[in-house]
């Protein structure tokens, strides 16, 4: 276990592995944060075309020579007003947008790259990204970056949380939406820029997406969401750096990988996935789906009316048969049917 | 109970020259398809008025303008005896509710009954702060006038769709409204919910005065609940007594 005890050595002693490790702290912390509105607003393709963007931000400036992080973050700014406005605008529907924008800037950063004749180890970097290979210009970028991110998404909650929710309401209730919704979308590429050193530009969307998905399967509180998804997000980002570091993967996607399978068992354990299999059930009686407090309250002929079909307060149902009827039910048509 | 106050203080201040919304020759465009044509429309405090109208007859719209969502390209809008040009002023803004078109929530929306009712108060609370006692006491109390109180802590999409909707007028509820906007609040409820949601708007409306104006396709709904009907197909059609034979005509021209 010599790599194992080679990890914590590095990390006490190392500045470049602290860097690793703290770029991954704060990267799962604020990649789940903002992932969670991400998610909730139904964001996530337009968030994908402005990591495209962002890489072909990077060949740009590797082209021409210049610190790849400036033009990142320029092209990432841009990219997410453009999308923000035609996505505002409702020039055309955004899943034509992100077709469109998407394989064009995936043009551009290949013809950039072509143009720079020889192959430079630096396209490699932006493409796949290496955490432990984060610059200290970078790594000052991405603290005082990803700190701003999050204060605001964390201080801004309440009317991100009303947006997602539902627009118009937000909108005559006084909140800025229109703002809000930029600001998100320059956070979130500010967020994306800033990581994709660290996670890679084909990766660093998961670290936003996977942790908030991960975390929507297991609570019905905003709260708890956030708590969780950046939960998830350290758990997997350290993880995935200890992991890579012991077995000699690549960073970004060993971190990948790893929060898709805190996703994949958050799906198949979610409570609400399980509960979704009683909710749909339907009354024996009048066919209706029976949910929430459920006297079949949606079916007011219903003859089950008096057979209490309930859920208890966790939400799960308590089936009907466990519960003794009130008074016995007066018979339907089909059910007098069925007997013949 | 401070809403019980505040809205009292409305109800005492009453008085029948009140017009909170007026709209003087509104006209409202989108790109060149005119939606609605020089509307003259005033509404008092107090009132409980229905809007009907065909499919794309402007109902919607009508609700949009009037909430600041949908710019007119002509005419003049007055809200609490002020002049709007552009944009709402926040004190205004807090007296008016909206309760949009019902769309059923997705189940597994991350949000408890009392946290969308908490919602209703995020403009008052403000921006980079938390909820005060104060909020969750309106919440609670909100939540006690549409009868909900005892599932503040339930999902809200494992409500059924009448719950739903009484959930969203307890949100509406929450700010203390002077007046109640309502896009088709019982379109898709079944007979007994729709009577049930109507009932609490009724008692709202004489317990507390808030002015209610809802947009509504059932006539029968129409004729037992609300004093004044208005009947709109892109421009005014009629404005008055939804008992009146009058208005039998003019819902039979339309319609047909």
């Amino acid at each position: 276990m010599g790599s194992f005890l080679d990890f914590f050595y590095a990390l006490a002693n190392y500045s470049w592995m602290q860097r690793a490790f703290y770029t991954a702290l704060i990267v799962g912390i604020v990649g789940g944060i903002i992932g969670v509105f991400i998610l909730l607003k139904g964001m996530v393709f337009l968030g994908q075309a402005i990591a495209h963007t962002a890489f072909a931000g990077a060949a740009l400036a590797i082209l021409l020579g210049i610190e790849p992080l400036y033009i990142i973050i320029i092209f990432g700014v841009i990219a997410a007003l453009g999308v923000g406005y035609v996505n505002e605008k409702k020039i055309m529907k955004e899943d034509i947008i992100i077709g469109v924008i998407f394989t064009f800037f995936m043009a551009l950063a290949i013809i950039f790259i072509t143009l720079n004749k020889q192959y430079s180890t630096d396209v490699n970097a932006i493409l796949f990204g290496n955490i432990l290979l984060v610059s200290k210009l970078n790594f000052v970028v991405l603290i005082i970056t990803l700190g701003i991110v999050g204060v605001l998404i964390l201080g801004l909650k309440k009317e991100y949380y009303l947006i997602t929710f539902n627009s118009d309401i937000a909108t005559v209730s006084g909140i800025p939406v229109k703002l809000l919704e930029y600001l998100l979308l320059i956070l979130l590429a500010l967020t994306i820029d800033v990581s994709l050193k660290a996670i890679g530009a084909i990766l660093v969307f998961a670290m936003i997406v996977t942790p908030a998905a991960a975390a929507y399967q297991w609570t019905f509180k905003i709260n708890k969401m956030l708590l969780l998804s950046s939960l998830i997000g350290v758990i997997s980002s350290i993880g995935g750096l200890f992991l890579s570091y012991l077995l000699n993967l690549s960073s970004g996607a060993t971190i990948v990988s790893l929060s898709t399978l805190i996703f994949l068992f958050s799906f198949i354990m979610s409570p609400k996935r399980i509960k979704t299999g009683f909710t749909t059930a339907e009354c024996k009686f009048c066919r209706h789906v029976i949910n929430g407090e459920s006297y079949c309250l949606d079916e007011p002929e219903c003859r089950a009316l008096d057979i209490p079909h309930y859920h208890d307060d966790k939400g799960i149902i308590i089936l009907k048969k466990d519960i003794k009827p009130l008074s016995t039910p007066t018979k339907h048509k089909h059910d007098k049917e069925e007997e013949k | 109970m401070q809403l019980k106050q505040e809205s009292n203080n409305l109800t005492s201040n009453r008085d029948h020259s009140d017009v909170i919304v007026c709209l003087k020759d509104v006209s409202v465009a989108y790109g060149k398809n005119i939606a609605l044509y020089k509307i003259n429309l005033d509404i008092e405090k107090g009132e409980f008025i229905g809007i009907v109208g065909p499919n794309g007859s402007g109902k919607t719209t009508l609700l949009k303008t009037v909430l600041g969502l949908i710019k007119p390209i002509q005419g003049n809008i007055r809200l609490f005896n002020q002049n709007i040009d552009g944009k709402i002023p926040r004190e205004i803004k807090n007296k008016i509710s909206y309760i949009p078109q019902f769309t059923p929530f997705d189940k597994n929306f991350p949000a408890l009954v009392e946290d969308v009712v908490m919602m209703g108060r995020y403009n008052k609370i403000g921006m980079f702060r938390v909820p005060s006692k104060e909020d969750r006491e309106r919440v609670k109390h909100a939540l006690e006038l549409v009868k909900m109180d005892n599932m503040a802590h339930r999902p809200i999409g494992h409500l059924s769709g009448g719950q739903q909707q009484k959930v969203m007028i307890a949100q509406a509820l929450a700010t203390s409204p002077s007046i109640l906007l309502l896009d088709e609040p019982t379109s898709a409820l079944d007979f007994k919910m729709t009577k049930n949601v109507m009932d609490i708007l009724t008692q709202l409306n004489k317990t507390y005065g808030i002015t209610i104006v809802t947009i509504h396709h059932n006539l029968r709904i129409i004729k037992e609940y609300t004093k004044r009907v208005i009947a709109i197909n892109k421009t005014l059609v009629y404005d008055g007594s939804p008992n009146d034979s009058q208005f039998d005509e003019i819902i039979d021209e339309m319609y047909i």
